[in-house]
């Protein structure tokens, strides 16, 4: 198929975008390129579009959909019947060594394929010991990845593989965004017209880039160039050296697509504002475990690394209280929040001990809010991505990669790992007229991964009792960073808030956390607290979404203070809320009660509520968000 | 089984003339990115996506090719098609009708994008792929009732081959590349879930249909169907005068399209709209003026106006608006116009 794709020169905008692509042509050690941005931006346009302006690299497209044996390669089962001799068919590594790969939606991308990828990249070699096999090439390539940070994030050690970050943006300006409609109508009207248009702007472009990269072997790079870049890194507290070398072979690509061959600072610092948004964010993690200097690393660099480690510690205190002062900086917001949601696994943070004091003011509802809005805060994906992997006798999800069965259970058999099994073996048995003989030894099953999460309704309680602005507020603050971890594990959330005389469904089980987060910031309070037929509700949702997907993981959160004072089926409302929690803990599903009762004399109703729903209960003094993340990951 | 089995005919269906257009807008540019129907059950979905398919003339594909691929097309045909083409003999060359292939809800992966021949791998030991869906919904309609309860791994896919136009398999030691355009027309029911933003951009328009609230239309739907399922012959035979005038003024219009010419002023009003509506990207711009042209072309018009442009904004804007808390999942189209009127009236 001859695809005529959409110049590179045609694009308008996007000059972020264009300039990492560009470099990273010139000088491909930069590692790469993220380019993150909301749909309908020319990413993916662009990326393709370089197999005009530079023919001679190697773009190999990764589909999603890839299983393992067809990365890393396998044995050629064809060859394997037919002359009965194992031999080794590459995978898409092998074909991508020397090139790029590029991976649309890569934050989609499955874990495992994700892992393969990544050992393939840090080692620069892929090495396959597996159906008999044992082979090693070489796979040097550089990762383009593109990416709309509203489908979910990206694991770190993934993130970090990348020698740039780039976001793209819509254009706001008229006229230029007439142009790019204009252009694009243009296009689909006779490809090849436009295609044949734009040839001189292709070749010019292609030709500064052919010239660059003849330039990029005279570039010098001074030692104080190098301190520099150092420097910047150490600032932002990037983990390892990748950042720092990142940003110079970065400022190389740009010194010789300058024409010139003596880097300057201006490089080092544009490079930087490439090489560094995608690494800083970690500041807090870093702060902890100071990485010592690696010992592989050149002496020059290890020395400016030194060098800097000193010039940071005077820079410290005004580092440190920036998160604090300057609140409309999203990425500082980010790193102290993400320390918070994070601690479930890692050790005790500064931020995290100031959040009980800090959580109760209403400022601290909204910084998280405004955070959460922040489409950068969905950039970095923590822990293992989804909360539970599904592996039922479902055939459904995707296949990554196959394994021997167990028992004698085998529903979802892998074809091709079955066939080359038996391959391997068929010369020796009969074959009774077909081509392979496949025996009980031979068969594989597939491995399949789900990517759906968990499934977390929300009752909460929106009555007079919680009006005390404070407490609500709390309420909403603690719930925003349950939803924003939610987020990111690519759960289901739906929100029920009881309030008057009636529960409603604020939001049915949905994806879009984005949805639920403005639902809640907007939700009123007042009235009457019909406790039970809030849980009623979360229980009828969640029983009716089971039966519509059988591998669904609910979890119940109830936020209350338990002072049911409404019933439509009983005068003793209480009452009746604890015969409704009882139902859900007679269900079996997975519930959390957190008890907003901040009354001076506490009633404990919520934790007679849990006991009923066979919950856990917390205060709502435990709702500095880690310690509730980490109840409601238990509960999972 | 008797003879063939009888399709309800397009021009009969009552009512839903939005999703009708849209339907129709989408056969004249195949590239507008499909349709979204948003709606309750029992509102003619269905019904209008396999009548208009089977309302349109047959066009000519290659003989046997799972993929029908276009022998006018080469640059998009498939590898065996291409050999077949340059052969001496030359492709042998069929006419059908476009179908509408179904992409059900419970569909695995390997039956979407294709896997191997099982069959040609046990008997003679050899690799073949085994086409899916998508190879099948090459040049047709995809058709995905309740699509937003489609399991996200299918949706990747289905977003990956929709973007390219090409479906990629690296599965079961298969490494195949195929053609995959397909018009997208997906159904769900918003209630359900909301479908994720990515995908949902895909969808060039949107429609919200409602069943009939006027009695009388309410009593001709009815009618209609019985007397259908009372003879349907007869029932088909007495709307083929339509069913032929409309199929033309299909034909024409597709014709007309790649003469359509927009102005200016229109380029600017498209990007204002967008901005004013604060959509992500340029998807909507491009789409609106597409629209705005394909609807120019089936009022046989070669010059688009203003006034298409207004049309067209009704069916891409309301999907890709950001949402206000509280706000319904639907934004009342009474709103859209008279913001829409407001920016083009200026």
């Amino acid at each position: 198929m001859a695809n005529i794709t959409f110049p590179f020169a045609a694009v308008i905008g996007q000059e972020k975008a264009k300039n990492a692509l560009i470099w990273n042509i010139i000088n491909p050690k930069i590692g790469g390129v993220l380019i993150s941005g909301e749909k309908g931006t020319a990413k993916s346009t662009l990326v393709r579009g370089l197999a005009g302006i530079a023919p001679w690299i190697k773009i190999i497209n990764l589909p999603l959909n890839i299983s393992e044996d067809m990365l890393i390669g396998s044995i050629d089962f064809e060859h394997a019947v037919k002359h009965g001799e194992k031999r080794f068919e590459p995978g898409l590594l092998y074909y991508a060594n020397g090139g790029a790969i590029y991976v649309d939606e890569v934050n989609l991308l499955s874990d495992h394929i994700a892992k393969s990828l990544l050992e393939a990249a840090s080692s620069g070699e892929c090495i396959v010991e597996r159906e008999g096999l044992s082979y090693r090439h070489e796979a040097r390539f550089f990762l383009i990845g593109s990416m709309n940070p509203e489908e979910g994030g990206l694991r770190p050690q993934l993130l970090d593989r990348f020698g740039l970050f780039v976001e793209a943006e819509g254009e706001h300006d008229l006229r230029k965004r007439a142009e790019i409609a204009r252009r694009r109508l243009e296009y689909e009207k006779s490809p090849s017209l436009f295609e044949g248009k734009w040839l001189a702007e292709t070749k010019k472009l292609a030709v500064s880039i052919e010239r660059a990269r003849n330039t990029l072997l005279r570039v010098e790079v001074t030692e104080n160039a190098m301190r520099l870049a150092a420097s910047f890194a150490q600032e932002s507290n990037c983990a390892g050296h990748r950042a720092e070398i990142a940003i110079i072979e970065t400022a190389k690509a740009i010194t010789a697509f300058d024409s010139r061959t003596v880097l300057s600072i201006d490089d080092i610092s544009e490079a930087a504002k490439y090489a560094l948004p995608h690494r800083a964010r970690q500041q807090e993690e870093n702060r902890q475990q100071q990485s010592p200097p690696d010992p592989e690393l050149e002496p020059d660099a290890s020395e400016a690394d030194s060098n800097s480690q000193e010039r940071r510690q005077e820079s410290e205190p005004a580092e440190n209280s920036r998160p604090e002062r300057e609140s409309s900086d999203p990425e500082d917001i980010e790193s102290g929040k993400q320390d918070i949601s994070e601690n479930g696994n890692s050790e005790a943070s500064e931020a995290e001990q100031e959040a009980p004091e800090q959580i109760f003011d209403p400022a601290e509802a909204f910084e998280v809010s405004s955070w959460l809005k922040e489409t950068r805060g969905a950039i970095v994906k923590k822990g293992s991505g989804k909360r539970s992997l599904v592996t039922t006798g479902s055939k459904h999800g995707r296949y990554v990669r196959y394994t021997l069965p167990k028992g004698s259970d085998i529903s979802d058999i892998a074809l091709g790992a079955t066939l080359r099994a038996a391959a391997a073996n068929t010369k020796i048995r009969h074959a009774n007229g077909m081509a392979v003989s496949i025996s009980e030894d031979d068969i594989r099953i597939k491995i399949r991964e789900r990517r759906t999460g968990n499934t977390i309704v929300f009752v909460v309680d929106a009555s007079g009792s919680m009006g005390a602005r404070r407490q609500m507020s709390a309420v909403k603050g603690a719930i925003l960073s349950l939803l924003n971890d939610a987020y990111r594990k690519r759960d289901k959330v739906s929100l029920i808030a009881f309030r008057k005389e009636s529960a409603e469904l604020l939001l049915g089980i949905t994806r879009s956390v984005d949805l639920a987060e403005k639902q809640l910031s907007v939700l009123p309070t007042g009235g009457l607290t019909p406790l039970a037929a809030g849980i009623d509700m979360a229980y009828d949702i969640v029983k009716a979404a089971q039966i519509k997907d059988k591998d669904l993981l609910p979890v119940i959160v109830l936020v209350t203070d338990g002072r049911a004072t409404y019933s439509d089926n009983s005068p003793d409302a209480f009452a009746d809320a604890l015969r409704a929690a009882s139902r859900i803990g007679a269900s079996k599903y997975k519930a959390v009660v957190i008890d907003s009762d901040r009354n001076f004399v506490r009633l404990q109703l919520a934790e007679k509520l849990a006991e009923a729903m066979n919950a856990d209960c917390y205060q709502i003094e435990d709702l500095h968000a880690a310690s509730v993340l980490a109840a409601v990951a238990l509960s999972l | 089984m008797n003879q063939t089995r009888h399709i309800y005919p397009f021009t009969a269906i009552v009512g839903q003339e939005r999703m009708k257009l849209a339907l129709i807008l989408n056969i004249i540019n195949p590239s507008l990115g499909g349709v979204l129907i948003r709606g309750e059950k029992g509102t003619a979905k269905s019904t209008a996506v396999r009548s208009l398919a089977n309302l349109l003339p047959e066009r000519s594909q290659v003989l046997g090719c799972v993929f029908s691929c276009d022998p006018n097309i080469p640059e998009l045909a498939c590898e065996s098609c291409l050999e077949a083409m340059s052969s001496d003999e030359g492709a042998q060359i069929i006419s059908s009708k476009m179908r509408v292939i179904d992409l059900p809800v419970s569909a695995t992966e390997d039956r979407v994008v294709g896997t191997l021949d099982i069959e040609q791998a046990i008997k003679k030991g050899e690799k073949k792929f085994e086409p899916g869906i998508l190879a099948q919904a090459n040049r047709n309609i995809l058709y995905v009732d309740e699509i937003n309860l489609l399991d996200d791994h299918v949706v990747d896919i289905l977003l990956d081959s929709a973007a390219m136009g090409i479906n990629f398999i690296e599965r079961e030691g298969i490494s195949y590349t195929h053609p995959a355009q397909f018009t997208l027309v997906g159904t769900m029911n918003p209630e359900e879930g909301d479908l994720r933003p990515q995908l949902i951009d895909r969808f060039g328009l949107v429609v919200d249909v409602q069943g009939e609230s006027d009695t009388a239309l309410r009593t001709e739907v009815i009618k209609r169907r019985l007397e259908f399922e009372k003879s349907p012959d007869e029932f088909v035979s007495s709307y083929a005068q339509d069913e032929l005038a409309l199929s033309e003024k299909i034909v024409n219009a597709a014709k007309l399209l790649p003469e359509v010419e927009y102005d200016a002023r229109m380029l600017e009003a498209a990007a204002e709209i967008s901005v004013e509506f604060g959509v992500d990207g340029h998807r909507a711009d491009i789409t609106m003026l597409k629209t705005a042209m394909a609807i120019a072309a089936y009022s046989e018009r070669k010059q688009a106006v203003v006034g298409d442009l207004h049309q067209a904004a009704g069916y891409v804007l309301p999907h890709r608006m950001r949402k206000r808390p509280f706000e319904d999942s639907v934004i009342s189209m009474e709103y859209l116009e008279n913001r829409v009127s407001g920016i083009l009236n200026q």
